[in-house]
């Protein structure tokens, strides 16, 4: 909404600087966006022409300029600024003059009088911004012109921002009597001369009496459509409209002066002499004014004649109705339309107009007649013609409910002290009636303000005007109990941690995916949530899994010059089950080139391969006990078909680890030898975790252990699973710790055969083994794996 | 030998090697030493020889005295030679050659991304000041993001907050707001209550400098008897000090959400210039932080509470807006470019 400061002061005297306005509404809760200062707000600046520039004697940057004034007058002033030249035309302010609040005075620069000063558009007012050097005018002006008379007055231009309760602020008036009521002064209403009218206006009938609770109108016959006057197309200007005759003009310069929108009909193109208000038939064509055809539904409200509609109701007259260059007789409509039943017609076809905006937001009722009286002593004073008596239809006038309140209850809301002489006064500056029968107080607000419907907005009233700063500071106090956070959140924040301790480093994706790369991940987009405006197309889903946006991730930081990435996020995914959304932390990883992040001298960074992949994964999830991993079951098109395992939970797969298939990552353009991904759900981990459950110690051995080395060969076939498996169950009375450390098949094995090497370790949890027990254990372990696998010792 | 004469040599023979130990100047002169005094033939060695000859009476001080000078002349050969040891050691490790200024081996090091550095630090907050951790569906029903929080269908308010709807069985959105939060909680839960509740809402806003479709909020909410304004401008100002420091001031202004009544918005003096004003005020010594405000009478009855037994204050704030006030952060979409440059610096 759009303010004139010099419009506001036809309702309100004020005299405040632009800058103490602004902040008087900040105060009130009105946002202003943005002042805009226009005119002159000067005196004693003259055009006058440079006639001669000579060097200061004291300083290398001033010059000394002597200029005619007209009428054989010349004056010499002391000029810094890089563009003067001969022959300009310029501003020039003379000892005494007024540059905004600031007065001239005689001055001697560096021991040289200056008689007066030329000016810069900024020391004029006339811009904001540090412009370089002083202003040169149109030399066609005569010298000695009283430069303020080539801009105009004075003026500024708000750009406040409403909020949607306040429809009331919409407009001048509202705007004064906000202030008003801040700063105790009267608001002066326009006086209004309320023509009596003569002659028959048209009869209105209301079918839709919950849509349009009144409507008034009236003829005017015998106008003339002329230009409007110049006042008035300025105004109408500053608030960004290009104003067309002073038919359409007035109904425009009404509702920004009182806030109700008005509409004018050509009387020739009303059919059949009766105005109706009714809803439209599911189907019925309507062509707007700006040329856009609707095709109606049954929440519609329209104005009509017999025959037809001529308006959408409080959003856009017709193409069928409106005023035209060559309208002599006119109808003025002045209504008050339910807001929800504007609402949805302007949320149907995406229409919208300073009008429906301030129906659909609530425009006061009792101002309807108001504003009719208004724009006919325009439309009469400007266009000429004759009024006729005015139709008033409302069935039920509206009153505000009474909301009866004890003074202590606002300082309660509000947790301060206002006194209730304070309150009284700002409750009585703001109602229609407010009365106090000791504790017991009564307030109705007057029509133009429906949101003051219960004592917590009148405590809302109360801290406006009173002003927020009288709210305290005061310590902290809580009721406090204890939950532990969300057992998602917690889980997603416990990975998160061990993640970063592992070396990944976070990221945060926007949760949309396309079609495309929804099938690609294994995903059937029924059983997916889709956005039904997506911004944009590849964001019609929400993502069933995380790898896409990751695998994104690898493909810009490697356009960047970031080769080796180990990268991860946690958080919600996406599917829909029955048409019910199901919400499910996930944690997923991808990791590239190798772990250390920069280069150490020629060194070769260790790639990561699988194992790393897998170490890495293991040690994750080493907290969770029931985890295995197994040689997955069925491989995803987009993982390598030999490289991927299943991240078991009990048995139940919850995720997967492995390698990204080559084509996956061709189609992500990612140019990378090989990209590792792991991702699970934690829904299932959710289930059995707890923040209270800590596994228990396990005691450390403190006698040494022996150790031994064991070397056997196997057939390749035989998994490292399996002959551990096999050396797990040998059945031993020490106890066994071992790991391997090392693979070989080739030379010197017989063909199809390996040889794997572990180290073993004996201990005994209280006593040092003796050697012939180690012996013991390591001749079990070799029958053991000799049995259960053919393994021979190498 | 008497044993005054042995007394004597031995104070002599003490005497004579403490100084020549003194005075050694190597390590091989010490060993030379201590082959003279206490080796096979060493002067020591030679006197207590003599013990042998002496009384049972006569060797009961004599003995001591003998051993004393042994441990004497040790102890003292030790520390010399120990010396030695020492100082060779030394001049050995000074011929090192090392250039201590080439950079350190990189170490693999993970980063927590900087919108969970700042929320961590929200919430570590929060949480002291007593708020429990709550969280909702991010796929909300109209219910609960919207009805249940007096934002009428058909009402400007709730066109004000571009929604994304998505297909399903009933009418659903993703949440423009993490308010779904309270619905959802006071639903199931009676005052006392004191929560926070971070997560991701959405709206349908393009990508660009200062807007994302997708971003973070924190949303609190304290419902109990007499919870009023001044509650909510405590606990902020609390909050804000643990954000930016002791001197952090907050000013309320009035504002309007449907959710809360009275509503503010919440300004933190200018963290950048203290209040002179400066380029991220834009002159005004303010910073727009959070929208907060009492939870509106509609709300709690909405959600079975009695409006007139207990009051709240509920507030909402961007996570994004705070972090790139905190971390220095210009564009909104740095945080969802995840280039490792930026990633690694936090």
């Amino acid at each position: 909404m759009k303010i004139l400061y010099s419009w506001l002061k036809d309702f309100i005297d004020l005299d405040l600087t632009p800058e103490e306005l602004v902040k008087k509404l900040t105060d009130l809760g009105i946002e202003v966006a943005s002042v805009e200062t226009t005119g002159a707000d000067f005196e004693g600046v003259y055009v006058a022409q440079i006639i001669k520039i000579e060097d200061h004697p004291n300083s290398d940057h001033l010059h000394l300029v002597t200029l005619d004034l007209g009428g054989g007058k010349t004056q010499r002033v002391v000029c810094g600024a890089p563009n003067v030249a001969v022959g300009q035309k310029v501003p020039l302010a003379k000892v005494g003059a007024r540059l905004g609040k600031i007065v001239l005075k005689p001055a001697v620069i560096r021991g040289v009088e200056s008689e007066g000063m030329i000016c810069s558009s900024d020391e004029l007012g006339l811009t904001h911004t540090r412009a370089h050097g002083i202003l040169v005018l149109d030399e066609n002006l005569t010298l000695g012109t009283d430069v303020s008379t080539l801009y105009g007055k004075p003026d500024s231009l708000f750009e406040l921002e409403i909020t949607s309760n306040r429809p009331d602020l919409l407009s001048h008036l509202g705007v004064a009597r906000e202030l008003g009521a801040l700063l105790n002064k009267p608001v002066k209403f326009p006086e209004i001369k309320k023509i009596a009218g003569e002659g028959k206006s048209l009869q209105v009938e209301i079918l839709n009496p919950q849509g349009c609770p009144r409507y008034t109108g009236r003829v005017i016959r015998g106008v003339k459509n002329v230009e409007s006057p110049e006042w008035m197309k300025t105004r109408l200007a500053a608030m960004g409209l290009n104003p067309k005759n002073a038919l359409v003009d007035i109904t425009n310069y009404v509702m920004f002066e009182l806030g109700h929108p008005l509409h004018a009909f050509d009387l020739r193109l009303v059919e059949g002499g009766k105005i109706i208000v009714r809803n439209a038939q599911a189907g019925e064509k309507f062509t707007l004014l700006n040329g856009r055809e609707l095709e109606l539904n049954e929440n519609c409200l329209m104005i009509a004649d017999e025959k037809k509609a001529t308006a959408l109701a409080g959003i856009m007259g017709g193409q069928n109705s409106g005023v035209q260059d060559d309208t002599t007789d006119i109808f003025v409509e002045s209504a008050y339309f339910n807001p929800p039943t504007i609402n949805k017609t302007v949320k149907k076809f995406a229409v919208s107009s300073d009008s429906s905006q301030r129906f659909e937001r609530g425009t006061d009722i009792e101002g309807a007649l108001t504003a009719l009286h208004r724009a006919s002593e325009l439309f009469v004073e400007l266009c000429g013609g004759v009024a006729s008596e005015i139709t008033d239809v409302y069935p039920t006038p509206y009153k505000n409910p009474q909301v009866v309140f004890a003074p202590q209850e606002i300082n309660k809301i509000l947790g301060t002290n206002i006194s209730d002489e304070r309150l009284k006064e700002i409750f009585s500056r703001l109602a229609l009636s407010f009365t106090t029968d000791g504790d017991k107080w009564t307030f109705v607000a007057p029509t133009h303000r429906r949101d003051l419907n219960h004592k917590w907005d009148l405590a809302e009233e109360a801290a406006r005007f009173a002003g927020y700063d009288q709210i305290p500071v005061s310590p902290t106090k809580a009721s406090l109990a204890f939950t532990d956070a969300p057992k998602g959140i917690e889980l997603g924040r416990r990975f998160a941690r061990r993640l970063i301790g592992l070396g990944f480093c976070e990221c945060k994706n926007i949760d949309f995916l396309g079609e495309k790369e929804i099938k690609a991940f294994g995903f059937d987009p029924k059983f997916c949530i889709k956005v039904k405006n997506a911004l944009a197309q590849g964001w019609d889903y929400l993502r069933p899994t995380l790898l896409p946006s990751l695998l994104k991730n690898v493909e810009s930081n490697l356009r960047f010059g970031n080769n080796n990435l180990a990268l991860f996020e946690t958080t919600k995914t996406f599917l829909s089950m029955k048409g019910f959304p199901v919400e499910n932390y996930a944690v997923s990883g991808v990791l590239c080139g190798s772990l250390a992040q920069e280069k150490f001298f020629a060194a070769a960074q260790k790639p990561v391969d699988f194992y790393l992949l897998k170490g890495l994964v293991q040690t994750l999830l080493n907290s969770v006990e029931a985890i295995t991993l197994a040689p997955a079951k069925n491989v995803p098109g987009y993982m390598h078909p030999k490289i991927c395992m299943d991240i078991l939970l009990n048995g139940k797969s919850i995720g997967l680890l492995g390698q990204i298939h080559p084509l996956t990552l061709k189609t992500f353009g990612i140019k990378a030898e090989a990209v590792w991904a792991f991702e699970f759900a934690t829904k299932m981990i959710e289930k059995s975790f707890s923040a209270q459950d800590f596994k228990p110690a396990q005691a450390v051995a403190i006698f040494p252990p022996s150790l031994r080395d064991l070397s056997v060969v196997v057939d390749k076939t035989v998994s490292y699973a399996q002959l551990v498996s096999a050396l797990d169950k040998t059945p031993l009375d020490v106890n066994l710790d071992y790991h391997v450390i090392d693979l070989y098949q080739g030379e010197h094995l017989p063909e199809g055969k390996k040889s794997v090497t572990f180290s073993l370790s004996f201990s005994h949890p209280e006593r040092t083994l003796k050697d012939s027990e180690t012996e013991d254990a390591f001749k079990r372990i070799v029958e053991q794996l000799r049995g259960q696998v053919k393994a021979e010792l190498r | 030998m008497t044993i005054t004469e042995f007394k004597t040599a031995c104070e002599t023979l003490q005497q004579e090697y403490q100084t020549k130990i003194s005075a050694a100047q190597s390590a091989s002169e010490v060993e030379d030493l201590r082959v003279a005094s206490l080796g096979r033939k060493g002067a020591l060695t030679d006197l207590l020889k003599s013990l042998k000859d002496f009384s049972i009476e006569d060797k009961k001080t004599a003995g001591p005295l003998g051993n004393a000078l042994k441990a004497a002349l040790t102890a003292a050969l030790d520390e010399k030679q120990s010396f030695f040891a020492t100082k060779e050691l030394n001049e050995e490790l000074n011929k090192t050659e090392i250039d201590l200024t080439l950079p350190g081996e990189p170490v693999a090091c993970g980063h927590r991304h900087p919108l969970s550095v700042a929320q961590d630090r929200m919430t570590e907050i929060l949480s002291q000041l007593g708020f429990e951790w709550a969280e909702g569906p991010w796929v909300e029903d109209e219910k609960h993001n919207f009805d249940l929080l007096n934002i009428p269908l058909h009402h400007p308010a709730r066109d004000a907050q571009d929604t994304f709807f998505v297909d399903g069985k009933m009418p659903l959105v993703l949440r423009t707001h993490t308010s779904n939060v309270q619905s959802r909680y006071m639903e199931k839960h009676k005052p006392p209550l004191r929560i926070m509740a971070p997560g991701r809402v959405f709206r349908n806003d393009s990508l660009d400098a200062t807007h994302s479709p997708v971003f973070h909020q924190i949303e609190g909410l304290y419902v109990d008897k007499n919870v009023s304004m001044a509650d909510l401008k405590s606990d902020l100002t609390a909050f804000m000090k643990g954000l930016f420091g002791d001197k952090a001031e907050i000013r309320f202004r009035p504002s309007f959400f449907p959710f809360t009544e009275p509503s503010v918005e919440v300004d933190v003096k200018c963290v950048f210039c203290q209040g002179k004003g400066c380029n991220v005020c834009k002159g005004s010594g303010w910073i727009e932080m959070l929208g907060a405000g009492v939870v509106h009478p509609n709300v709690l009855k909405n959600c079975g509470i009695d409006p007139e037994q207990f009051s709240g204050y509920a507030f909402g704030m961007g996570v994004e807006r705070l972090a790139m006030m905190m971390l220095n952060i210009k564009d909104i979409r740095t945080f969802y470019e995840n280039d490792l440059r930026i990633l690694k610096q936090f």
